[in-house]
């Protein structure tokens, strides 16, 4: 079905838009201009880039039944659903680079164009960045119509409500909002439609990117957006009250708005029993806390506070620093760093080459540091916990900058000691407290407090017990139960 | 939009937090340039001055050094050390103060203890020893046979404190000045006798402010755990009667007359027959019951006699004047109490229960 547009914005000299269009097709190789003979004795003339199409159904649906038509019109005899008239030759350009093949149809004077788009991607893989043992196991992928699919089937509503907007002047990416129409709260939904409207740049090849121009504050190492290639984790979050944004080429969906909290959830919390959840999830927590401030501690303690630290501890410290030619701090940045070297090679590296780096990389830090006199022991021991405790934390990029405040607290605590470290903490936890995430409080419920939330906050509280959807999100629809809707 | 009142309350909170933490302002000594002091050991030096020695580093893989000098001023004598030695000495972890007994018996050991107290570097994890006989000729011995018996030494102290193990009089630098503050009580600190190649635990040294002017040796000692200290034993070896109890806790009644001219005092002991090398046959009720009676009469006499040098020597460790304090009357000075409790007739009386552990032929 062809769509009509508004014919005062026809042009009205469509036969010279041929030539125009075979200007701009100069020196590609793979953009094909055909010229087709139908019953009638007219020639129809296709336009197309042949690397975007899908060239079986464009022999289906096109060549064939204009083979075999005895029609006067063209766009009568397509067999495709994507049909639309193209109103200026800027509109054709911009289609053929998305996979439409041009149309015209020199007896009415039309320019038509069919979308043809390969369905070129990759399957639905298990996710790669938020593995489960229990759960779905799907993930986003690049095809961002796969994907609008993937969160449809697991909320098959009609108040599922999807908004597309398309940025960057090179990239032309495509972004979907979608959010659950009566539950979210419609305040968000404007802002987030305000901010991707005002996005200007040049190229979107993922979501982060867009992140970073819609986000509330650009300089803070917190991410104020969730990322997830996980439907299910998405699905959740729209019926909880948040939106979702899709981009395409991107497998990585941004959630919004997010308090700090959510970065220390995981979606298999909601799979487990909830005693084990909770124990995990405060775990989560304690680790955070021990990776940034450990070897900050070690500093301080080996360099200000040596009375705080018992007798029997206290030879061990001596007698493992007593050969150093560092002091703590050195020491504490120079392991801080390599073991970062050592993350980032292995995770460029080929999987089976990486697994070879962790085994040198181990011996290095683990004991040719200690016995050429680089590190002591007793660093090497906190530092491997501080490390392996990063990686509880389950928001991959707060587990990146996590490093950043902990070299801010170990600077710290090299010139003020444990008040250093104190006084670091309260600038992080002042600084979390001043952002906002679309708008929203990120340390809500913390700050500004909504006690109901806490049962998802630092405990995964039993589902059956939570019966409302997260205060903080202020939603249309505050219960979760059918009956209470009422 | 975030309230502004939460920046007021997160300042308030971070505030109370920095302060309650550690003084903002700390000297930078890395730990690798400071050599910690475990203990200090005071004597008395030629001329009216204080001989200080102790032993450097605590360092497991560095050979030990005894350091002692002879000083007018406790800090003096950290400051003389520091000139001859590579490391910074530091009293951070300071956990002994040994004490000559001579010394201790001058009186004036309040100023010793004072200065280590009001060091802010210094915890209140002090023990407080008095030692008898030389305790730098064991040391100096010892570093050839036991290189960390410094640390040994804070650790034997640290068993016996803990769990209320009933078998010395362990005191920390805090209960000490606790003690000497109190008016109705007296302090007490361990002795223990050092030659050249022992270090034995003796007694309790009992103070009067801060004088040492006597010393619970042996039965009394362990009486006085009984009765103050810990209220346990782990064994109470009767050599007179071939008798030693084990596990033995008291239960301790004490009641004044109303005219302070009278203590009765009533100690209830459970505890069982871990040995006997008597003559009685014990698995027979009478010859059991008789030798519990001569158990208690045993004590009975003991404890009289330790009470009443206490009152000789007007000492009160055992806090009997705080059973002088009433609701709504007036406090006792601690001059008055002094003088009730020097003429003070004393009944002791003791109550023993004891489990054999063999089975005993009942009386029908």
């Amino acid at each position: 079905m062809v769509e009509k547009h508004d014919p005062q914005m026809k042009n009205h000299q469509m036969s010279t838009w041929l030539d125009d269009l075979k200007q701009k097709l100069n020196h590609m190789d793979d953009a094909e201009i055909i010229e087709h003979r139908i019953g009638t004795g007219a020639s129809v003339h296709l336009l197309f880039i042949k690397t975007l199409i899908d060239q079986e159904r464009l022999n289906e649906a096109i060549l064939q039944p204009l083979q075999r038509s005895a029609g006067h019109s063209v766009s009568s005899c397509i067999i495709n659903s994507k049909v639309s008239e193209v109103i200026s030759i800027e509109d054709a350009g911009q289609k053929i680079m998305q996979g439409f093949i041009l149309l015209y149809d020199s007896v009415n004077d039309q320019w038509l164009g069919v979308q043809l788009e390969n369905p070129l991607g990759r399957a639905v893989e298990p996710s790669q960045t938020e593995t489960v043992i229990y759960g779905a196991k799907d993930s986003f992928s690049e095809q961002i119509d796969k994907n609008i699919t993937m969160l449809r089937r697991r909320l098959p509503i009609t108040t599922l409500k999807t908004e597309s907007f398309t940025i960057g002047s090179l990239s032309k990416t495509k972004v979907v909002l979608m959010y659950i129409d009566g539950i979210i709260n419609p305040e968000f939904v404007s802002l987030a439609r305000e901010k991707i409207e005002s996005v200007d740049f040049d190229q979107f090849l993922d979501s982060a990117q867009l992140a970073a121009f819609i986000e509330d504050h650009n300089h803070t190492v917190f991410p104020q957006f969730l990322q997830t290639d996980r439907p299910d984790a998405c699905a959740y979050a729209l019926g909880e009250g948040k939106l979702t944004l899709l981009v395409s080429n991107s497998p990585f969906a941004l959630i919004c708005p997010i308090t700090l909290f959510h970065l220390f959830q995981s979606p298999e919390d909601y799979f487990l029993r909830w005693p084990v959840a909770s124990f995990l999830r405060l775990m989560r927590y304690g680790s955070f806390i021990i990776s940034l401030t450990m070897i900050p501690f070690y500093v301080a303690l080996t360099t200000f506070h040596y009375q705080m630290v018992p007798l029997p501890i206290l030879f061990v410290l001596l007698e493992s620093r007593s050969k150093l030619p560092f002091t703590p701090f050195v020491e504490g940045i120079f392991m801080i760093v390599t073991l970062e070297i050592i993350k980032e090679a292995s995770l460029r590296m080929p999987t089976k080459t990486s697994q070879t780096l962790g085994v040198i990389g181990g011996i290095v830090i683990g004991q040719a540091a200690v016995e050429a006199g680089f590190a002591s022991k007793v660093l090497i021991v906190l530092m491997g916990i501080s490390a392996i405790a990063f990686f509880l934390v389950p928001n991959y990029q707060m587990t990146k900058s996590m490093v950043l405040l902990q070299v801010l607290l170990l600077i710290l605590a090299s010139f003020l000691g444990l008040p250093g470290i104190v006084i670091g903490l309260i600038g992080i936890l002042a600084h979390i407290h001043a952002l906002t995430s679309l708008g929203q409080p990120y340390l809500a419920p913390l700050s500004p407090f909504y006690g109901k939330d806490w049962i998802d906050l630092f405990i995964r509280g039993p589902l059956i017990w939570m019966k409302t959807r997260p205060n903080n999100l202020k939603p249309l629809q505050k219960w979760r139960q059918e009956k209470m809707k009422k | 939009m975030i309230p502004y009142k939460h920046y007021g309350l997160l300042a308030i909170v971070s505030l109370m937090w920095i302060v309650g933490c550690s003084s903002p302002y700390v000297e930078n000594n890395m730990i690798e340039e400071i050599a910690p002091v475990v203990f200090w050991s005071i004597d008395k030096g030629t001329e009216g001055k204080f001989k200080i020695s102790t032993l450097v580093p605590p360092l497991i893989k560095e050979k030990k050094r005894f350091l002692s000098k002879e000083v007018d001023l406790l800090k003096q004598g950290g400051k003389e050390f520091n000139l001859i030695y590579y490391r910074e000495l530091k009293q951070g972890q300071l956990r002994m103060l040994l004490i000559n007994e001579e010394l201790a018996k001058e009186g004036g050991i309040e100023k010793l203890i004072n200065t280590i107290l009001v060091d802010p570097d210094i915890s209140m994890r002090v023990y407080l020893l008095i030692v008898r006989g030389d305790f730098d000729e064991y040391i100096k011995n010892q570093l050839t046979k036991q290189e960390n018996q410094d640390y040994f030494l804070y650790r034997m102290l640290k068993h016996y404190e803990e769990h209320n193990q009933g078998e010395m009089s362990i005191v920390n630098i805090h209960q000490f000045m606790k003690m000497l503050y109190s008016p109705l009580k007296d302090p007490i600190v361990p002795v223990f006798h050092a030659d050249k190649n022992n270090f034995n635990y003796v007694g309790t040294a009992f103070f009067r402010n801060d004088k040492e002017v006597m010393v619970t040796q042996d039965v009394s000692d362990e009486i006085f755990q009984l009765l103050d200290n810990d209220h346990f034993l782990k064994v109470l070896a009767i050599p007179k009667l071939s008798i030693s109890l084990g596990r033995v806790r008291s239960n301790i009644r004490m009641k004044l007359s109303s005219d302070y001219s009278s203590l009765s005092l009533h100690v209830g002991l459970k505890g069982r027959i871990e040995e006997y090398q008597g003559e009685k046959n014990i698995q027979s009720e009478e010859p059991l019951e008789h030798l519990i009676h001569e158990i208690e009469v045993y004590l009975e006499e003991q404890t009289s006699e330790l009470l009443k040098s206490m009152q000789r020597l007007k000492v009160d460790p055992l806090e009997v004047g705080t059973h002088s304090l009433k609701p709504f009357s007036k406090e006792l000075t601690e001059e008055q109490w002094l003088k009730y409790w020097g003429n003070m007739k004393i009944n002791v009386d003791f109550d023993i229960k004891i489990q054999p552990l063999i089975n005993v032929e009942r009386l029908s």
